[in-house]
């Protein structure tokens, strides 16, 4: 690491400034928990840092009326773990950040620059897809609205432009629908998860009337699992079912091995906690 | 009975304070006037010769001082090996690089975030050469990684070391007792196992860091080192200066292990600091870590023949510890975990053959156990395989077996103070093992398993402490034993309290400076409070003599109550003098005979201790959680209980970490999980919600006020313990560490097809 320029604006405007989106050295970023590390690492080197995190207006808070949940992009996490309305609606979020990262990271963190990270073993953003949640991103001449599934194009890469910005997140209210994260590790509580399983279903009685089934760490960004999703949708639980779900999940996702496990390993897991979850949610 | 104002009290620590206020003194945050920081440029391949090393771009960056290789060394120190064991490390690659992550180059520079960005500017091509990694093919493998060996001939019980040169035996060493073949032919059964330990590191939250200070024909170094007095001894060999020219100092450390033993960073640094004729600091990265010391890999082959009446009669053991690319200390944690694996068990036929040998991985040294609990997760995980065998309760199996007071142990040192019995039978209480145990239902199965175990402590080694009572009567105890979170401090300070009939808190401890405390060989294997405490014991009892002394030489009257001030008055005529008591200690020792392993006094004492555990194991996925875990030692007497119990916790939650979720993994030589991303280490959330650490009514006769060292006992059997649970809750054994879910998860698939397969 060596010496670089960190400027704060108080504006889009004034950040626009001093983005350039032709110079790979200069970037913007949130909490810089995930950039400070690349850094450290001589991974990155950049010349000029700007900080969104005074930006305020849209990018910042939190906001509900009947038909959203609007999160500003340079909310902290901690904000989200600490915020009852959060806990109220969105329970599911709640109960991620008991396992994420630490209280150093979650102070710090943001839900834009997680986002824009595009580390798929982070715990969020397949939450945001399960809860069919859309982003805002700003550029200079005006903005564009875009499901969360639509920014990640592989490991560690976005679709999003040099010059685009994360300005907020939407989640629709969904009346009836359950959801829930399954973190899976395989080594230490604290290890990043070998699988991360987020499902959101509507269910009426025993019977899936609809639901998002997203895949994340184990695969290069969070996907859904269109083939599982297509096994539940429609039909009544029972054991068959959750086998021919697990099989199918296992069939389409493709993952690879590495620390945390072997792929076989991997699509046993996933058999065995995507049958888990929905029978939770079932008995909610 | 004797009553005590210092033993056996929890005496918080006396540097408690200054740690949790964030101003203790650590050379992490050493910063000297002038100083320069290196970084250091390392190999990319396992082994090969260098071809070209190019620093034209580093030395190009502006603040770069000046790049460093072996030939700018050799112009400080002609033959630039350094070691322990064996003068085999070069300071920098010299020729040849011999595992990835070796240093190659150093880059000095005025700031080290310009250090590192030129560091990673010189690029070097090497001739690759083909390598080995793994110990049990190095024992015949046709790669040398050294082509000549380098015995250092420093130690007493490591001065017969050769090597097999030609080979990659470092060491070989045996013990022969009694006739194994003829005891396998006539024992009623035969069992034969293999087990393997996989290579970890410790992890200190205090990086390696060095900082060298040349003066006028002399040197200081501040470095984080567990081992100041060896520091200075092989710095003033490598430059070919006095001792006494040669400054160590140590302030605090964050965390040793065992990693900072012996010469580390200093070598290196030393040198360039006269290169350039500046102070010059290296601090490590957390990362950096995994190519400086790790644990030995190790497989160990255990053979026993047993009667049917649980007896055994016989045991082989093959050990092969994979030392890496340099042998470090790693052919003393050969011979010294060598002759205990067979185990505390009175066996009177024993043969045992423990080798080092080089690899082409980083090297592997000390580390907390000393080669204990590799050897250990073998023999009681073996134990318990005969046990089942033979239908036995794994205790009732152990007590038949164990070594009794006054009996030999293998080698022929008698067993004395080493409360074996007392450790399995506390366990077994606080595991309720004659109660029934709950099996689980369905998917959760559980189980429950013990363990025991024992080990030799590094011998001869020798310390020195120094009691300075100052004229106002206060006092200060000079040692060379480094404080690295144990807490000796605090205990040594008990000790000469005790003695001078003073409270502990009101004894300032001078930390490690070699132009200023005496000798010690160094901070580990449990050894300081016997070694160092003895020192200090008899250190303040000189000083109590000489004050008493003083008094009759003042004509006092014995049994006179003047306080040491004024007898310092009336000498002196004023506030004016000092006593200054001394004390050396080094246990009897009996070097082992060459080709049996022989010795009456192998070790100065025995650490003892037993682990019990409980698991629950989900068989649909083999994740499974330790729910109790029990550790209890002999630490003799305690002399400060909740420093002992945090020893004992510590170190039981370190080897719970070597036992589930840490391992060095190498892929072609590179290490492939080289950060904390990926490379865990337990945090408190993976504690046993029952986690119970504690020690037996015992005594160590001839320690400090019955003392004997506690760092590293629980480490011993825990592992054991808990593989020996996993297989009582699903029935399947697991030979090689970690213990993590997939290898249960497969072991126990694999049992599934077996049974489908078998109808």
């Amino acid at each position: 690491m060596t010496s670089f320029d960190l400027v704060e604006p108080r504006s889009l405007e004034e950040a626009f400034r001093y983005l350039d989106p032709s110079d790979p050295a200069i970037r913007p970023f949130g909490g810089g928990t995930a950039l400070m590390l690349m850094i450290k690492a001589q991974m990155y080197k950049p010349q000029r840092l700007v900080s969104l995190g005074r930006l305020g207006g849209r990018f910042s808070g939190i906001s509900f009326d009947a038909n959203a949940c609007r999160i500003g992009a340079m909310t902290r996490f901690a904000t989200l773990e600490h915020s009852p309305e959060i806990a109220a609606r969105l329970p599911v979020i709640t109960e991620a950040m008991k396992t994420l990262a630490n209280v150093r990271v979650r102070n710090v963190a943001t839900v834009g620059g997680n986002l824009g990270h595009a580390d798929p073993h982070l715990d969020l953003p397949p939450i945001w897809l399960v809860l069919d949640a859309k982003v805002t991103v700003v550029n200079r001449g005006g903005e564009r609205v875009l499901p969360v599934a639509d920014i990640f194009s592989g490991y560690y890469e976005t679709t999003l432009g040099n010059d685009e910005l994360i300005a907020e997140v939407e989640v629709p209210v969904r009346q009836g629908w359950r959801s829930k994260y399954v973190k899976v590790t395989t080594r230490a509580t604290h290890d990043w998860p070998a699988l991360g399983l987020a499902i959101s279903v509507q269910i009426d009685g025993h019977l899936i009337k609809d639901l998002r089934i997203v895949l994340s760490a184990a695969v290069d960004f969070p996907r859904r699992l269109l083939g599982a999703e297509a096994v539940l949708r429609g039909a009544a639980i029972d054991e068959p079912l959750l086998q021919r779900a697990g099989e199918a999940a296992a069939e389409e996702a493709d993952m690879e091995s590495d620390s945390r496990g072997t792929g076989d390993y991997k699509r046993h897991l996933l058999r065995a906690h995507l049958r888990r979850a929905v029978l939770a949610l079932a008995a909610e | 009975m004797t009553s005590f104002r210092n033993i056996d009290r929890s005496v918080p620590r006396l540097e408690g304070r200054e740690k949790v206020t964030g101003k203790a003194e650590y050379v992490h945050h050493l910063r000297l006037p002038g100083m320069l920081y290196g970084k250091i440029f390392r190999s990319t391949v396992p082994h090969g010769r260098i071809k070209h090393i190019d620093v034209s771009a580093a030395a190009a960056v502006e603040g770069v001082y000046r790049v460093v290789t072996i030939d700018d060394i050799r112009t400080i120190i002609p033959h630039p090996y350094y070691g322990p064991a064996f003068h085999d490390q070069p300071v920098l690659a010299d020729g040849k690089v011999r595992f990835a992550g070796e240093p190659v180059a150093v880059v000095i520079a005025t700031d080290r975030r310009v250090a590192e960005e030129a560091a990673g500017l010189i690029t070097a091509e090497y001739e690759e050469l083909p390598a080995v990694f793994d110990e049990v093919e190095a024992m015949t493998s046709d790669v040398i990684v050294h082509d000549e060996l380098k015995p250092a001939a420093t130690f007493p019980d490591l001065q017969h070391l050769k090597g097999r040169s030609g080979t990659n035996v470092a060491l070989d060493y045996k013990l022969r007792r009694g006739d194994v073949d003829a005891g396998f032919a006539a024992a009623d059964r035969i069992f034969e196992h293999t087990f393997r330990n996989q290579q970890v590191m410790h992890t200190p939250l205090e990086p390696f860091v060095t900082v060298a200070e040349p003066g006028d024909g002399r040197m200081t170094l501040h470095t984080a080192s567990q081992g100041p007095s060896f520091v200075r001894i092989e710095i003033a060999r490598l430059l070919g200066w006095p001792e006494n020219r040669v400054r160590v100092k140590v302030p605090f450390l964050g965390g040793g292990f065992g990693g900072k033993l012996y010469i580390k960073l200093e070598a290196l640094v030393a040198s360039l600091a006269l290169l350039v004729q500046c102070p010059v600091k290296i601090s490590l990265t957390m990362e950096e870590q995994f190519f400086m010391v790790t644990r030995h890999p190790c497989t160990v082959r255990i053979k026993s023949g047993v009667n049917n009446d649980g007896k055994i009669v016989a045991r082989r053991c093959d050990v092969i510890w994979n030392g890496g690319a340099y042998a470090d200390i790693g052919p003393r944690v050969t011979q010294k975990a060598g002759f205990t694996s067979a185990g505390p068990y009175d066996i009177e036929n024993v043969s045992i053959d423990s080798y080092a040998v080089y690899t082409n991985r980083p090297p592997a040294g000390a580390l907390r156990g000393f080669g204990a609990p590799q050897t250990a997760w073998a023999y009681e995980t073996h134990m318990d395989m005969i046990a089942d065998a033979l239908g036995m309760d794994q205790i009732e199996f152990r007590r038949k077996n164990l070594l009794r007071e006054g009996r030999e142990q293998a080698t022929g040192t008698p067993m004395r103070d080493a409360a074996l019995d007392a450790v399995l039978d506390q366990v077994s209480t606080r595991m309720a093992w004659s109660e029934p145990v709950d099996r689980g239902t369905g998917r959760i199965r559980r189980g429950r398993g013990i363990a025991v175990g024992f080990k030799g402590i590094t011998a001869p080694t020798t310390s020195v402490a120094m009691v300075n009572c100052y004229a106002d009567g206060s006092c200060a105890l000079y040692i060379g034993t480094v404080d690295m979170g144990q807490g000796s401090d605090t205990v040594m300070a008990q000790i000469a309290a005790e003695v001078l009939e003073i409270d502990a808190e009101s004894i300032r401890v001078i930390h490690s400076d070699t132009d200023v405390t005496p000798y010690d060989m160094g901070t580990l294997g449990s050894r300081s409070t016997f070694h160092m405490g003895t020192a200090v014991l008899l250190a303040a009892k000189d000083a109590k003599n000489k004050i008493a002394e003083l008094a009759r030489e003042l004509s006092l009257p014995p049994g006179n109550n003047l306080p040491l001030p004024e007898l310092f008055r009336r000498k002196y005529g004023m506030q004016a003098g000092n006593i200054i008591g001394t004390g050396s200690f080094i246990p009897d020792y009996e070097k082992p005979e060459k080709d049996t392993g022989r010795s009456t006094k192998a070790t100065p004492f025995w650490g003892v201790g037993a682990s019990g555990a409980e698991v629950e194991v989900d068989t649909e996925t083999g994740h499974f959680t330790v729910t109790k875990l029990v550790n209890v030692a002999d630490v003799g007497v305690p002399l400060n209980p909740k420093l002992v119990q945090v020893q004992l916790s510590g170190a039981a939650i370190m080897q719970l970490g070597f036992t589930l979720t840490e391992e060095m993994i190498f892929s072609e030589g590179q290490l492939t999980n080289g950060s904390f991303a990926d490379y865990k280490i337990p945090t408190l959330l993976d504690l046993p919600a029952e986690f119970i650490n504690e020690c037996v009514e015992s005594r160590q006769n001839d320690g400090p006020f019955g003392a004997k060292g506690a760092g590293e006992t629980s480490t011993i059997a825990l592992s054991p313990a808990i593989g020996n649970a996993l297989a009582d809750a699903i029935g399947i054994r697991l030979t090689d560490l970690p213990l993590t879910p997939e290898k249960v998860f497969k072991a126990l698939s694999d049992a599934k097809r077996l049974w489908s397969a078998g109808g």
